[in-house]
């Protein structure tokens, strides 16, 4: 199937409501506050359940005591890794991960036992009350202690997870082509989520089964954790994803903890157990973004050509490795940003510490690579004398193009219309010069940013969906992908009702439920809409085939004749006649025209070579161009972001509306990891777990965001040719920020956030 | 310990602890579940409701606080004509993503038309400065709020 076919295929001339602004359906509820989210589902009286859990960074468990414990008034059952029946395993990507930790503590939140209890008081009361003897471990807290020759192990198999590499061209021949040279190196910190509702599960048991009702990022990989900590079968576990309070990855990773904690408990105790998190916790102890140093060498010559780059990438992983691998290799593989450069050569390796571990975060990798390849273009434009936009332009990649790892883009490239789209909406060639007015200077800064949509290398990527056209005319649909507040699964409903001519309100989205919806593997990766919606179409264009035949029978003309629109089936050649959805399908369950459908795709092949890491990384790729204005007061060193304009080639935006607020909250969520939110650690504790000490972007900090420019350049194997948008919307930000701080001030900050104290220190010792 | 106070325009009794917070007494005793907890730190503004007509943090308050008082939660503004506006301007507008700040968000915005009916931007943008929204990156929720104001029907 080739999306930039539909239209013939579907025989109109345009869409109906792809492309339109459409009220997303899920809003009413919402705006009523009838919308449920996961404790609102938690009947009262419910048992609660907390985590206890280290409270040291390193070091072996020598005993636990629980009798004291256990003795507290409401206390009903305490658990610990010596009750698990399955595996004690929870590791993503390695096996580093214990369910209860029983033998060691990686950092100081580690679980060490589950406290189910009738109400808070006795959850707390029975904390206090259990003794874990420690033999205390030095603790490893940054990632030079952890490389050091004579570092304390976090893991058996030593302190570097994983590493990878690219070796393309030849790096050192291209430098020795190189006019110029720059040379730095960029830290790019942890930073939380914060999504506004905290980490929960409620869990219901049965005998041989145990329903979830959680707020993840994938009910799939949720339902084979729980099984595999059960020691159960996949049918056993049964995970519905109530509505969730934000996500932004983080819920990927902390959903199967979650659910597997309250699961288990439950199962257990043999009655229903609640799990929510304080925002203590959910700051104490969910993943963070993964700090990541990144150094960086790039040449270019007179006429303005990259001609080689060398990256060497340090990834803190944290107590686990989790996702590090896949972010590690994220980062290697866009290294070069989205420029065609020859010679590439680059090496990663993330490392263990005794933190509170790194994990998936919006960006996933990107925005610490393209804060450090970004910041080097502009030095380079600088020290080439050229324009940063211009320079630019002449790297950028166009069709035919090829990536950081050789991968050709033979359709869908738009970074070079998003480029010059807000180089003149900006007015970019005015603003060359910094302005000064009174203690504040204004200056302009420009990134760029690329990132491959969904799963890289080879690993297997499908998703799935469902349709059944019930016999009054209503249609329900299921999806795998969750509703995290982006909007996918309504995303969906629009492609479904483009295709078979209904209203999207028509179409009821169910929760997803793993008993009843179909494996779409998760919600991250930008991959809902692109992955996700394919799968709906290809239902939607088999049931659209149902009835059209059964249509075309009851209408006695020839199906190729038959069109779907406005909730009706009619003869396009005289439309007139036809027969409305409603009545269509009663007469499809009378007939025998199957009324129940499902879509499964599975993505093209890639393949790539582990000892170059050369070859086809990424279905596709979305492109962003940002420039943003920036004011530093230098008498405060204060700086804000005035205006922004975003511009970004996503495919096809099924709903432009929902692209812009996809941007406009990436802007935000991107200035909050540039100049304001940092994990404040004390000997390996976080400090500062909550709104008022952990600060993010308010209202007062908005900035006037320009009207968002969507470039489409459809990609052809997917969803009316969308590519994802969530992430590639934030990576842009951060590069932009900090090209204008330097562009306002003339002092580069290689380091994140960037703070009004280090912006004042930084103009003090320059002279300002 | 038995505390009276309004809700929602009716009078109600409800047993609880001189500890409990407002929030918590809203949830989980009056079922009032648009009520969201998000830090229970007075930080985030999902727990905001009216007290006496004044938008507070749920969270803040002790339930013994509330004796003799008014609370309004966006349950009882279901038919109230400014929360219509102001409901139909979030929907069109874009406003609402996860909807999790969004109750709190919507009384914040309430308090505010209902004071001044024709605020500028920035006082919008003060208007809702309690409340967090890690979605949206406001944009579309400032938005929002403009529309409703000039959706709001001349006396």
């Amino acid at each position: 199937m080739e999306y930039d076919k539909i239209l013939e295929m579907l025989g109109r001339k345009e869409f109906l409501v792809v492309g339109k602004n459409v009220t997303r359906s899920d809003a009413l509820d919402k705006v009523l506050g009838k919308a449920r989210y996961t404790a609102d589902y938690v009947p009262r009286g419910t048992t609660l359940l907390k985590v206890y859990r280290s409270s040291i960074p390193h070091g072996i468990i020598k005993r636990i005591e629980l009798d004291e414990a256990l003795r507290v008034p409401g206390v009903e059952g305490i658990y610990t890794g010596a009750d698990v029946t399955g595996s004690n395993q929870i590791g993503y990507a390695l096996p580093d991960q214990p369910f209860l930790n029983d033998v060691k503590v990686h950092y100081a939140g580690d679980p060490v036992a589950l406290i189910c209890a009738r109400d808070e008081y006795a959850l707390e009361a029975a904390s206090e009350k259990i003794h874990v003897e420690y033999e205390e471990l030095p603790p490893v807290l940054d990632v030079d202690a952890s490389l050091a020759e004579d570092a304390p192990l976090v893991h058996d198999g030593g302190n570097v997870a994983v590493t990878t590499r690219i070796r393309k061209g030849d790096a050192e021949k291209g430098f020795r082509e190189a006019d110029v040279e720059v040379s730095d190196t960029y830290w790019s910190p942890y930073q939380e989520h914060m999504y506004l509702e905290t980490e929960a599960a409620y869990a219901v048991p049965e005998r041989d089964k145990v329903t979830v009702i959680c707020n993840g990022q994938s009910p799939f990989l949720i339902r084979e954790k729980v099984a595999h900590i059960m020691g159960w079968d996949l049918n056993q576990v049964r995970i519905i994803q109530a509505l969730t309070g934000g996500g932004f990855g983080g819920k990927d990773d902390q959903g199967p903890l979650v659910a597997a904690y309250a699961a288990f408990a439950a199962h257990k105790l043999g009655r229903p157990v609640a799990h929510v998190w304080s925002r203590d916790e959910s700051v104490k102890f969910s993943n963070k973004r993964f700090p990541a140093r990144i150094r960086y060498r790039s040449g270019a010559n007179s006429e303005g050509r990259v001609t080689s780059i060398e990256v060497d990438i340090t990834l803190e992983c944290g107590a686990y490795a989790n996702r590090s691998p896949f972010w590690l290799w994220r980062q290697t593989a866009h290294a070069a940003g989205p420029y065609e450069v020859h010679n590439c050569s680059i090496d990663g390796r993330a490392v263990y510490t005794t933190k509170v571990y790194g994990g998936s975060f919006r960006g996933f990798g990107d925005m610490a690579l393209h804060f450090a390849a970004e910041s080097q273009m502009d030095k380079l434009s600088y020290k080439l004398g050229m324009d940063p936009i211009d320079f630019r332009l002449r790297n950028v990649l166009v069709e035919g193009g090829r990536t950081t790892c050789d991968q050709v883009l033979d359709h869908s490239v738009g970074i070079k219309e998003c480029l010059e789209a807000v180089r003149d909406a900006s007015d970019w060639a005015s603003h060359r010069e910094p302005v000064r007015d009174g203690s504040k200077v204004r200056g302009y800064g420009v990134g760029l940013a690329y990132h491959g949509i969904s799963t890289s290398r080879s690993t297997p990527d499908w998703s799935a969906a469902s349709l059944i056209m019930n016999p009054d005319g209503s249609v329900t649909y299921r999806t795998g992908i969750v509703e995290i507040g982006q909007g996918s699964p309504f995303g969906h409903a629009k492609i479904v009702a483009e295709i078979i001519g209904v209203d999207p309100a028509a179409i009821r989205i169910e929760l997803p439920d793993t008993d009843s919806t179909l494996d779409a593997k998760p919600t991250h990766g930008s991959r809902g809409l692109m992955l996700g919606g394919t799968a709906a179409a290809k239902a939607a264009l088999k049931l659209r085939e149902s009835m059209v035949a059964c249509a075309a029978e009851l209408l006695e003309v020839p199906s190729g004749r038959i069109d779907l629109a406005e909730g009706r089936a009619f003869d396009r050649e005289n439309p007139g006649t036809g027969i409305s959805v409603r009545e269509l399908a009663e007469e499809m369950y009378v007939r025998g025209y199957d009324p129940a459908v499902h879509g499964f795709f599975k993505a093209p092949e890639r393949f790539f070579d582990p000892e170059t890491g050369l070859g086809v990384n990424y279905s596709v790729y979305t492109f962003a161009a940002t420039v943003a204005e920036v004011e530093v007061d230098t008498e405060t060193g204060e700086a804000a972001v005035l205006r922004v304009w975003p511009a970004m080639d996503c495919g096809k935006a099924i709903d432009p509306l929902m692209v812009e607020g996809q941007i406009e909250g990436a802007v935000s969520q991107g200035m909050g990891l540039v100049l304001m939110e940092n994990i404040e650690l004390k000997a390996g504790h976080v400090i500062n777990p909550g709104f008022k000490d952990y600060v993010v972007p308010s209202s007062m900090d908005t900035p006037q965001i320009e009207p968002v420019i969507i470039v489409e350049k459809p990609y052809r194997y997917g969803a009316f040719g969308a590519k994802g948008v969530g992430e590639p919307a934030i990576i842009s930000v951060v590069p932009t920020i900090t090209n204008a701080i330097h562009h306002a001030t003339g002092i580069r900050f290689n380091e994140l956030p960037i703070r009004p104290w280090t912006i004042h220190k930084a103009l003090k010792e320059a002279g300002n | 310990m038995r505390v009276n106070f309004g809700l929602n325009g009716a009078p109600v009794t409800v047993d609880a602890e001189p500890y409990t917070s407002l929030v918590d007494m809203l949830r989980d005793e009056l079922d009032a579940k648009s009520v969201k907890k998000g830090c229970e730190q007075g930080e985030c503004g999902a727990c905001t409701v009216l007290l006496d007509g004044s938008p507070v943090a749920s969270c803040l308050v002790l339930a013994p606080q509330v004796e003799g008082r008014y609370v309004t939660t966006l349950e009882g503004l279901e038919k109230n004509s400014l929360m219509i506006d102001l409901r139909e301007a979030f929907m069109e507008n874009g406003a609402v993503q996860c909807g999790f700040c969004t109750p709190g968000m919507l009384i914040s915005a309430y308090a505010l038309l209902r004071d001044n009916p024709h605020p500028t931007e920035r006082e919008v943008k003060r208007g809702i400065e309690g409340n967090i929204c890690r979605c949206t990156g406001f944009t579309k929720i400032l938005e929002a709020i403009l529309d409703a104001a000039e959706r709001i029907a001349p006396e």
